[in-house]
């Protein structure tokens, strides 16, 4: 008999959830055969799983290791949805640039946010690590950005990320693109005081910040 | 400024036979900052042996650390495996493409791996330059200090021969490539770590992707684990105590580490010493554990004596000694006034600590900073 859909959407969270990256590419072609809507698929699904995943991150009983295969499950999935979105629906929410700051190589925490970002639909411009200060900013402009996200573990790297607001500032467009912050020394009053537009301690909230900074939907035209 | 009366070596031997002594060991850990003392580039440090050991030399006339180590990045080991390095003009090398190509299919991956020649500490990469500038180091302050020499873990340098992202996967995905590359840097820093014992150093062991932070417990105790223990337990057939640094939280395998039977446990500022204390106090010297970045680097000398006197506050009584030291290696810019204020601070102090004193210290830079 036919799986329900709500039974697929729960197995396709499972596998997310529980590490399954190539079980879920099958479930997704089940879903996806049975003609139930993929939006649904991925949200109710996929993203629920690695939300699941990141809540058992934070809980410590999940590690990094655990959390880079429930993604690959999640993104191993989203090939086989995302196909499958009308046009119209399928524009992603808005365009984040992401990077490590120049001078620092730790990218398993901006991983994990380019990860949970794109889990919930942003279009993730990821730039890598030791990201000069101008690269953040010329491809933010050229991409059309509303987002620049930096990342660092290293105080030393702190006074690049300001530098990134400040170029923004000297060219006058602070206001089109909102810069938030992340890594280990950096803290919320670090964030004001360089003038960023925001900070979160960890990938999920970083999130809810993003869709708090860019008022949400705002979906861009599909490429 | 308040001068040491003791060398560090006459300090520990004083210590190890309870005996007073000027003031409590201390190591800032001042890694490739040792350039900006010694007045050197710090990519020096990758041609010319002598300046590795004269830097760190000149650091320990200018602050009178406790220790003194010959380790200049993460990556020697890798190096010389077949990773490829970047070397900065003026700043810590780094990684830039691991031993096996990204272009590899793990399928092929075993194959790939015999692949790696066994490493000669003699001859390959900078090895060589590295137990040289340990022979410098040794003629130059042996007789006042002990020397140490950093090796890497070998669960750590597993990462740098795949990749980072690729090797968190594997644990997964392919565990057998894991132990396997964990097996083979074993071996590559046993030859390397008993080429340093036989000039006269005591290797101390970096493991820092054995954290708590990146990975867990069960994962440790499968991948890593057996390897360290293997490590640590030829070195100590050497005759030499262990000491072992990971940063991030270590606190859930403070007892596996502590049951190998090392000589002393490093700690990042993350993780509690008190903690550490109540948990392997008994069974090694606990070392740590300032804040390299935001108190050492971007402190003011008031805020590094606070946080000083905080550690040895939670430390100083631990059953089988305490040392203060730095969370982590000091980001190379850090102000010399931030490390001399640590070291000051171990000075006007004394040992062995007075609770009183340390705690009327305590309050009075804690009434000058307001809090
Ligand atoms: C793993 C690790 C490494 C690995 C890095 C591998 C890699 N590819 O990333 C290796 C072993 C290579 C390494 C090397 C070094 N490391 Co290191 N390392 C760590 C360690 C143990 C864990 C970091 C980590 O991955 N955490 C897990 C991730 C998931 O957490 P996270 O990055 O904080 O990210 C989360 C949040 O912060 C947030 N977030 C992150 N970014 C962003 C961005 C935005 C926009 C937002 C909103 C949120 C956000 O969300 C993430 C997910 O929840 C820390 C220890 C510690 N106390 O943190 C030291 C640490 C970061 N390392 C440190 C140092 C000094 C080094 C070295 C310079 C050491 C040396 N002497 O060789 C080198 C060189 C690095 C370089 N040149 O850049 C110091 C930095 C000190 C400082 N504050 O300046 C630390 C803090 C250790 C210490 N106590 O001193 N390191």
């Amino acid at each position: 008999m036919a799986a329900t859909k709500e039974e697929l959407l729960q197995r396709l969270s499972d596998c997310v959830l529980n590490m399954e990256d190539e079980e879920v590419i099958d479930v997704a072609k089940e879903y996806a055969a049975a003609g139930y809507d993929p939006l649904d698929g991925i949200l109710k699904g996929l993203v629920a799983g690695i939300n699941k995943a990141s809540d058992l991150y934070e809980r410590e009983e999940y590690f990094i290791p655990e959390l880079l295969i429930c993604s690959s499950a999640m993104y191993n999935a989203l090939d086989v949805l995302r196909p499958l979105i009308p046009k119209e629906q399928s524009g992603g929410k808005c365009k984040v640039v992401i990077g490590v700051a120049r001078g620092d190589t730790h990218d398993i925490g901006k991983n994990l946010v380019k990860i949970m970002l794109e889990s919930a639909n942003y279009e993730v411009i990821d730039l890598g690590r030791d990201v000069p200060v101008e690269d953040f900013v010329n491809t933010a402009k050229r991409e059309g950005a509303k987002v620049i996200g930096l990342s660092t573990l290293m105080s030393t790297s702190m006074n690049n990320m300001a530098k990134v607001v400040e170029m923004l500032k000297s060219e006058g467009i602070k206001d089109q693109i909102k810069v938030i912050v992340g890594g280990g020394p950096i803290s919320q009053s670090f964030a004001d005081k360089i003038g960023a537009d925001g900070y979160s301690v960890n990938a999920a909230e970083a999130v809810k910040l993003v869709d708090r900074l860019v008022g949400n939907a705002e979906p861009i035209p599909a490429a | 400024m308040l001068k040491d009366t003791m060398t560090p070596k006459e300090r520990a031997a004083a210590i190890a036979a309870g005996k007073p002594v000027d003031r409590m060991p201390c190591n800032p850990n001042i890694a490739n900052g040792v350039a900006r003392v010694y007045g050197c580039k710090i990519s020096e440090f990758n041609t010319n042996a002598k300046t590795i050991a004269d830097a760190q030399i000149a650091c320990y006339r200018r602050f009178g650390a406790d220790s003194a180590r010959i380790f200049t990045d993460l990556f020697t080991f890798a190096e010389a495996m077949g990773a490829k390095v970047k070397f900065p003009d003026d700043d810590t090398a780094d990684l830039e493409a691991p031993a096996i190509s990204a272009d590899v299919p793990d399928s092929e991956l075993m194959k790939e791996i015999e692949k790696i020649r066994p490493v000669d500490p003699y001859h390959d990469a900078r090895l060589p330059l590295h137990l040289e500038a340990m022979k410098y180091l040794l003629d130059g302050v042996g007789d006042e200090m002990g020397c140490s020499a950093g090796v890497i873990g070998p669960f750590t340098n597993s990462f740098f021969l795949l990749g980072v992202e690729r090797t968190l996967r594997a644990i997964h995905k392919n565990p057998e490539v894991v132990h396997k590359l964990t097996q083979i840097s074993l071996d590559c820093a046993k030859s390397f770590a008993d080429a340093a014992i036989k000039i006269g150093l005591t290797p101390t062991i970096s493991e820092p992707m054995s954290s708590c932070t990146v990975v867990s417990p069960k994962v440790f105790r499968e991948f890593s684990l057996p390897y360290l223990k293997e490590r640590v337990d030829f070195i100590k057939s050497k005759g030499k105590g262990v000491v072992i640094h990971i940063c991030g939280q270590t606190n859930k395998i403070w007892r596996d580490l502590a049951d190998m039977g090392i000589a002393g446990m490093s700690i990042d500022n993350v993780a509690s010493i008190k903690e550490c204390k109540a948990l392997i106090g008994n069974d090694t010297k606990i070392m740590g554990n300032v804040d390299p970045g935001g108190v050492m680097y971007s402190g003011t000398p008031d805020e590094v004596r606070l946080k000083t006197l905080e550690c040895i506050r939670d430390g100083y009584d631990s059953p089988k000694g305490y040392m203060i030291m730095s969370g982590c290696s000091l980001p190379v810019d850090s102000p010399f006034e931030n490390i001399d204020s640590m070291m000051n601070t171990v000075r006007e102090l004394g040992y062995p600590v007075d609770v009183n004193k340390l705690d009327a210290m305590l309050a009075d830079v804690k009434k000058r900073l307001g809090i």
